[in-house]
C-alpha cells in the first residue's frame, strides 16, 4: 500500500466528439488517514489525506476542490467536463504533508 | 417539491420506513431520533458546526431546496466507504453557473467534508465520490451560482460501522 501513494488514473471515453459533455472517472492512491485511529500498538496515525485537487483543460483551470480526510481512502472523483476543444487534462492531487501527484490525460476527438 | 416515484425515491422513502422501524425503542430514549425536524424528509437543524460552516460560507442568504440531487444509500453499512452522487439541473453557461458544491456531513468530525469549485467549461453538476461517515446523519448537499443563490438536498444516512476512528 505505502510504495502506490501518489499513484493515479484518469479515464475519459475513447471516442470523444467535439463539444461533447464526457465525463471524467478519476482515483489516485493514498491512505486519507483522518488522525483518529491508531496503529494495533496503541501509536495514533497523524492525519494523512489529499486536500486539494486542480483540475486543467490546457492552459484553463476547470475545477478545483477542496478535500478533508473526511474522503475514504483511494480517493475517486468523477465529474463531467465540455470537450470543446483538443487539449490535455490534468489533474494535480496535493496533501497535507505537502506531496504533490500529477496525472493526464489527452482529449482528441474522433474523426469520423 | 412533489418527488416522482423514481427509484432513488422508492429507496429512500423504504430505507426511511425500515429506520424507523429499527429505531422505536430508541426513540423511547433520551435522544429523540428527529428533534428539530419539521417532517421525515427535513434536515434536523444544524448543530454548532454546521451553522458556523453555513454561517461562514454562505452568510445569512437563505438556502432553498431544489435543484439539487444528493444520492446516497439510505443505509450504510460500512460508513469507511459511502458513495456519494451530486447532480444538479442549475446551467453551466458563462452567463450563470453553479460556482461551488458544498458536501457537508452534520455529525462528522469534520463536518464540511469537500467543496467543490466549479466554472463553466466542466458543463454539468454531475459527481460522484465516495466518503467516511461517522454515525447516522443528515447529509447537506449545497450549490451556490455564480449569482449567490444558494440550493441544497438534504438526505438522512443510517451508518452501522462507523468510518471515522
Amino acid at each position: 500500500m505505502a510504495s502506490g501513494i501518489g499513484e493515479a488514473r484518469i479515464r475519459v471515453p475513447a471516442q470523444i466528439r467535439k463539444g461533447e459533455l464526457i465525463t471524467v472517472h478519476s482515483i489516485v492512491s493514498h491512505p486519507m488517514d483522518t488522525g483518529f485511529f491508531r496503529t494495533r500498538d496503541g501509536d495514533p496515525i497523524p492525519a494523512y489525506f489529499i486536500k486539494s485537487v486542480v483540475v486543467t483543460y490546457g492552459n484553463e483551470e476547470v475545477a478545483r476542490f477542496e478535500w478533508t480526510s473526511g474522503i475514504s481512502r483511494d480517493p475517486v472523483i468523477t465529474f463531467t467536463v465540455r470537450a470543446d476543444r483538443e487539449a490535455q487534462l490534468a489533474m494535480v492531487w496535493t496533501d497535507n504533508k505537502g506531496g504533490v501527484y500529477r496525472q493526464s490525460t489527452d482529449i482528441a476527438f474522433t474523426t469520423a | 417539491m412533489r418527488l416522482p416515484l423514481t427509484r432513488r425515491n422508492f429507496l429512500r422513502t423504504a430505507a426511511l420506513a425500515t429506520g424507523a422501524l429499527l429505531s422505536a425503542d430508541a426513540a423511547t430514549r433520551a435522544e429523540p431520533l428527529w428533534a428539530g425536524s419539521v417532517g421525515p424528509e427535513d434536515p434536523e437543524v444544524p448543530n454548532e458546526a454546521v451553522a458556523r460552516v453555513l454561517r461562514e460560507r454562505f452568510g445569512d442568504r437563505p438556502i432553498r431546496r431544489g435543484h439539487v440531487s444528493l444520492d446516497m444509500p439510505a443505509v450504510a453499512e460500512d460508513g469507511r466507504v459511502v458513495p456519494v452522487i451530486i447532480e444538479s439541473d442549475l446551467p453551466m453557461t458563462p452567463d450563470a453557473w453553479v460556482k461551488g458544491v458544498h458536501l457537508i456531513v452534520d455529525h462528522n468530525p469534520d463536518a464540511h467534508l469537500a467543496a467543490f469549485h466549479l466554472t463553466p467549461a466542466i458543463g454539468s453538476v454531475s459527481i460522484t465520490t465516495r466518503i467516511k461517515m461517522k454515525r447516522t446523519t443528515w447529509v447537506r448537499a449545497i450549490l451556490e451560482t455564480s449569482g449567490g443563490e444558494l440550493w441544497a438536498d438534504y438526505t438522512r444516512v443510517l451508518v452501522t460501522l462507523n468510518g471515522c476512528g
